[in-house]
């Protein structure tokens, strides 16, 4: 439906109607609370209305309405990839401007519980009046089809960024403990236990697994604040495109946490196996 | 030798190569992946607009086609209009609506086109005969499976549905003549094609000679943005949408998947960075006395540092070749995820494998393996010979 706003200043002259506008419309238009506009159902009418320089329109076509106020977008995925602007107007100016007579889109109707949802449903539905009822939940579902594959799009990523950063994480703390043969040499000739060599090394790789994926999380969470603020400028939506929970940050101190004990151990077990005069160099 | 010395380098610590080779392999998977998604989309689209060969569509003004019910009224006269200009080969002018057929206590709706077949761009044939008589539709194989017919089984067919009065303005008995791929449908959704004068007298919308789109064929070579500026100054009532045009339309609808691309292409080489720059930097200082012995007996610093250097570039590419395989094969799921997007084209891929893509990977990998051997190069480049080999005589 396609509803054209020409900002237009000018007396109010009688009863004005008044409508909302959306902060995108009213940011790019420079609208503002209390302005008068021209609203039509056909671009051209309001195009003529602002070329003849102050001759406003008002009919069946355009009516000359007050901006009362602007509203925000909703958070609603489903309202991302549209950029169109959006204007409230009450039913009746509405139904007039585009000619649609007594007609709309849908009836929304509050029941008392899902039982009275389910009677309501039944009534409509055999009622000879061409209407279809359905229930919220099932619209939701239906609509919501294309970000379940969004959702699960962004998941099986998720699962190759995890297999990659294990990979990435178990080969570097293998260097890590690499590095340390010499240490582990000279510990072992001054007696120290393979057992205690063998507990150190891990301490230490489990101890700098914690530490990166800590820093890892100040900077998942940065990033993710960067996205966000990007995204929401981008779209012109309230929604959060990236949210760093609880859950998410216990999963990936735990999962670095476990690769680095993982590769700490394989890496001790390798060093405590070899004589201490070979991890020397002798 | 400096290639002999390299590959020594590498076998001496095996395990860890092959670790960091699978590392950059995820690395370089990802980021063929990636490729292929951020300029995939686009060129998929791209080849679907001009499979037939129309390079312009008009659709009512202020819409783009089949995004609203909006129509154009007087078809006749705009594609006599559109005809009379000397780039212009072939107009095709399309209805669209929904067809509703019975089969028991159940009605299966269908999407409609009104064409004209004879230069429709809008299915491909696959059996029977094109929809030539005014009886006469063809359909896909979704409408097949729904309606549970049969090319040459005779159909009521019903359109115009009026949701109040439950009734449709127009019925008729329409003949299954051929079996079509609808290009720019969704595979799983029912449609059929008929003649537009036929759709056009089922739903009421012969008298004003409504259509929803004209497609517009020019010649080889013909400027099509100064035809469009014609068609756009001629005939006021429509918005002539080029192909151009609408791939910045879809790529600004669509410019999420380009930005992730592009974002996860530049991780998964940053970590394949890192992971080769790391081995190979350890390599070295694992390696100190070596070198410093090279070096001492005349070995050059050239010499050298192009040793460091292909021990990065030969993680990178044997991580490389791995990674382009197996990132062809996750493309694939990625991709069979992403289709199961509802009113998605059955044509449109979102990771198109082009040689280009490929090709973009392999020099960007090829990119990080260099630069990820100049540090631990110019380290081993820049060793005091004499420091060096005390320190190594002391340890």
């Amino acid at each position: 439906m396609l509803l054209s706003v020409l900002p237009f200043i000018f007396a109010l002259q009688g009863q004005t109607r008044t409508v909302a506008i959306g902060a995108d419309l009213a940011a790019d238009a420079r609208i503002r609370v209390g302005d008068t506009v021209v609203v039509s159902g056909r671009p051209e009418v309001v195009e003529e209305a602002g070329g003849v320089g102050g001759d406003v329109a008002a009919g069946p076509l355009a009516d000359t309405v007050v901006v009362s106020a602007i509203v925000e977008r909703r958070a609603d995925p489903s309202e991302i990839s549209r950029n169109d602007y959006r204007v409230r107007l009450h039913l009746d100016q509405l139904e007039r401007l585009i000619g649609y007579g007594d007609r709309v889109d849908r009836f929304a109707v509050g029941t008392a519980d899902s039982a009275a949802t389910e009677r309501a449903l039944d009534a409509i539905n055999d009622a000879a009046f061409g209407f279809q009822a359905y229930r919220s939940r099932d619209i939701a579902v239906e609509t919501s089809t294309t970000f379940e594959v969004v959702s699960r799009f962004h998941r099986a990523i998720g699962v190759i960024t995890i297999v990659a950063s294990a990979v990435f994480l178990l080969c570097i703390l293998l260097l890590k403990v690499e590095e340390r043969r010499r240490d582990v040499g000279a510990l072992r000739l001054i007696g120290l236990s393979r057992w205690t060599v063998f507990r150190s090394v891990v301490i230490e790789a489990a101890f700098v697994s914690v530490l990166g994926s800590l820093l890892g999380v100040v900077i998942g969470w940065l990033t993710s604040a960067a996205v966000n603020s990007y995204y929401q400028a981008y779209y012109r939506t309230p929604l959060r495109f990236s949210i760093v929970t609880g859950d998410i940050v216990a999963f990936s101190v735990l999962l670095s946490l476990v690769l680095g004990v993982v590769a700490g151990a394989l890496a001790a077990l390798r060093l405590v196996r070899t004589a201490p005069l070979t991890l020397l160099g002798r | 030798m400096r290639a002999l010395l390299a590959m020594a380098a590498l076998r001496r610590h095996g395990a860890r190569t092959l670790l960091a080779v699978l590392g950059v392999a995820v690395a370089a998977a990802m980021l063929l992946c990636m490729v292929m998604l951020s300029a995939g989309l686009r060129e998929s689209f791209r080849e679907l607009l001009l499979a037939r060969g129309f390079q312009l569509r008009l659709s009512p003004r202020g819409t783009l086609p089949f995004d609203t019910e909006a129509t154009i009224p007087g078809a006749a006269e705009i594609a006599r209009q559109l005809r009379a200009h000397p780039d212009v080969v072939a107009v095709s002018a399309v209805l669209g609506g929904q067809l509703h057929v019975e089969r028991g206590t159940e009605s299966i709706t269908a999407f409609a086109l009104g064409v004209d077949p004879a230069v429709q761009g809008d299915y491909e044939l696959l059996s029977g005969h094109d929809a030539l008589a005014p009886d006469a539709m063809v359909v896909n194989d979704a409408f097949l499976t729904a309606a549970g017919a049969r090319v040459g089984d005779t159909l009521e067919v019903a359109a115009g549905y009026n949701p109040q009065l439950r009734t449709y303005s127009g019925e008729q008995r329409l003949v299954v003549s051929g079996r079509a791929r609808f290009l720019y449908l969704a595979g799983e959704q029912s449609a059929a094609a008929l003649r537009r004068t036929t759709l056009q007298s089922m739903t009421g919308r012969a008298r004003s000679d409504e259509v929803s789109l004209f497609m517009v064929r020019l010649k080889e070579g013909a400027d099509v943005e100064a035809v469009r500026r014609w068609i756009q100054q001629n005939i006021p009532r429509v918005d002539a949408i080029s192909t151009a045009e609408a791939m910045q339309r879809v790529d600004e609808r669509l410019s999420y998947f380009r930005q992730l691309g592009f974002i996860l292409g530049a991780v998964s080489l940053i970590v394949g960075f890192l992971l080769v720059t790391t081995l190979v930097t350890v390599s070295v200082n694992e390696r100190v006395g070596e070198i410093a012995v090279m070096r001492a007996m005349g070995i050059s610093r050239v010499h050298v540092v192009q040793q460091i250097l292909l021990e990065g570039l030969a993680i990178s590419l044997a991580g490389a070749v791995i990674g382009l395989g197996l990132g062809l094969v996750t493309a694939r799921y990625l991709n069979s995820i992403l289709s199961a997007f509802p009113g998605l084209p059955a044509a449109i891929d979102f990771f198109l494998f082009q040689p280009r893509s490929a090709w973009t990977a392999l020099g960007l990998l090829v990119a990080v393996g260099i630069a990820a051997g100049v540090y631990p190069s110019w380290r081993a480049a820049t060793l005091p010979i004499a420091t060096a080999l005390h320190e190594e005589a002391v340890a």
